[in-house]
């Protein structure tokens, strides 16, 4: 089977910063100046208050798996090869969720609330994903 | 009867089998399943003054025909003064239902016909090349598909977390898949009518963990319709209408990830809205036709609805409660599990389900002295959670 190239994140104008961050190992999310919330995905407006003063933090990187799922068969087909890999909603240490991939673990020990941290895996030139690892792995 | 609380009633259906119809195209499902229901009601075709098409993730192409009044020409509905596409994915009908609803009490339209096709079978590529097509329908391009996101392993990740709060077992979810499946049986617009055993189930090929095979939804060929008019006019026009008593929903995320609570979703709102519509509870609905593309989902809203205490739904749709001849019988038409997965049709499917239901011509998968039916409907990636109540009658 040929095997297509894996899609790059699509991006919104606003969201450029979170890339070039990841470009730099820097996981950057915002925070709303006026209601002091973090917010993830990045967004024209605060989503809980509505302010327009938003600006840019780097976030500890530091998470714990909400859910996770190993996938076995029937991924698209760039990710094909990959199988089995993991696919989790994290919860960052900053209160926001995040979906991503697992990696550098034995996809089957996982757990939920299991503590992961941040790593970053550089897809080209352009995008590096923001992926996560268990923190006992080193 | 009183008859000021209902907000519409439903006084024709129409509905053609599921299954792979490769020389069919959908125009013809769409223009079967809108006759029958205009013969169903009874009325003349000239009647219909508003058209609610919903679209076909097929085509593009039917989906823009249906939009632009291919069913007014077609069918000679010279009556028409409204035709639009009404689409949020699986909750279409919810949605169109409600606006239907709406229009009629505006005094906007009298007869509503509601309509729906897909080909997702035999009008889309299949194999790896359809499982690439679907994988990507409603995720974000930006924060999921980059990380191999796609519908079995979205729903993986909603059962995971679920089994993880509350227990519930693997085999108590393949348990959803078996108690729909003998609807299925009984239903001979159903795909799938073979018997389906729990060992079946969990012995099918492992997708995204612990979601297997079949527990997935497969994509079938299909469509069907419904005439809504008002509660006032409905019992003079048929002998039994199915009144519309209560409407609810909660749009609850965009990015799955996003969704604040995918053990639960927004069904609890959904239905406290519904019912509070309605005057009714729970302990009043006489059968439940809950949404059910993956067995997460029946499960959730099951609950969420006041059916049994949180994390209990497993053991009962296990225990046979949901099945014939059971307490509260669940998605009597098969659902998208077992009659087949026609796009917004899932929940179409059900809302006419419930009609044939209410009215007590469902044959031997009839629910004894069946009143009141709640029916669920949610689209895209679950993005939302609808809640309909009907009956017999008006409480």
């Amino acid at each position: 089977m040929q095997i297509p190239d894996k899609p790059d994140p699509l991006v919104n104008n606003w969201a450029r910063p979170f890339w070039d961050g990841t470009r730099e190992k820097k996981l950057l999310i915002q925070l709303c100046s006026d209601c002091k919330k973090h917010i993830f995905y990045p967004r024209m407006v605060c989503p809980y208050c509505f302010s327009d003063n938003i600006e840019w933090a780097e976030a500890s990187g530091k998470a714990t798996i909400y859910s996770f799922t190993v996938v076995e068969s029937n991924a698209p087909s760039p990710f094909v090869p990959d199988m089995p890999f993991v696919i989790a909603v994290v919860i960052l240490e900053e209160g926001v969720r995040m979906l991503t991939n697992i990696v550098e673990c034995d996809p089957h020990a996982l757990e939920c609330e299991q503590a992961v941290e941040v790593t970053f895996v550089k897809k080209n030139d352009e995008f590096t994903l923001p992926q996560f690892k268990p923190v006992s792995a080193t | 009867m009183r008859r000021g609380k209902a907000k519409g009633a439903i006084i024709g259906i129409g509905e053609v089998p599921t299954g792979r119809f490769q020389e069919t195209e959908a125009i013809e499902f769409a223009m079967k399943s809108a006759k029958l229901a205009i013969e169903d009601a009874g009325i003349n075709k000239e009647e219909i003054d508003c058209i609610m098409p919903t679209a076909a993730m097929f085509s593009g192409v039917f989906t823009n025909e249906m939009a632009t009044g291919r069913m007014v020409e077609e069918l000679g509905l010279t009556g028409v003064k409204t035709n639009c596409n009404i689409w949020s994915g699986g909750s279409s009908s919810s949605n169109s239902l409600k606006l239907a609803c709406a229009m009629l009490a505006q005094g906007d339209a009298k007869n509503v016909l509601m309509v729906q096709a897909e080909k997702l079978a035999t009008g889309m590529p299949s194999g790896q090349a359809g499982i690439d097509l679907f994988a990507f329908a409603g995720q974000s391009p930006e924060w999921e598909i980059p990380f191999g996101q796609n519908f079995s392993s979205l729903t993986a990740l909603a059962t995971t977390r679920y089994q993880y709060e509350t227990g519930t077992t693997d085999e108590q979810m393949a348990a959803v898949c078996v108690s729909n499946r003998k609807w299925a049986e009984m239903n001979p617009h159903a795909f799938f009518r073979k018997p389906l055993t729990i060992e079946e189930v969990m012995a099918s090929k492992m997708l995204s963990t612990p979601l297997r095979a079949k527990m997935s939804n497969m994509l079938f060929d299909g469509g069907s319709a419904l005439i809504v008019t008002s509660a006032e006019r409905a019992p003079d026009v048929v002998d039994k209408p199915v009144y519309v008593l209560g409407e609810g929903g909660s749009s609850t995320h965009f990015v799955f990830s996003q969704e604040p609570d995918m053990t639960r979703f927004g069904f609890a709102k959904a239905g406290r809205l519904a019912y509070e519509q309605a005057g009714l509870t729970a302990a009043n609905i006489d059968v439940a036709e809950i949404y059910d593309s993956y067995p997460i989902y029946q499960v959730i809203a099951f609950e969420e609805l006041g059916f049994c205490e949180r994390g209990g739904a497993g053991e009962i749709f296990l225990r046979g409660d949901t099945w014939p001849g059971g307490k509260i019988p669940c998605t009597t038409d098969g659902g998208m599990l077992s009659k087949g997965h026609i796009g917004a049709g899932g929940s179409y499917s059900l809302l006419v389900e419930s009609v044939r239901q209410l009215r007590g011509t469902t044959g031997e998968r009839q629910v004894p002295g069946a009143r009141f039916a709640i029916e669920t409907g949610t689209g895209g990636t679950y993005v939302d959670s609808h809640a309909t109540i009907l009956g017999s009658e008006i409480p």
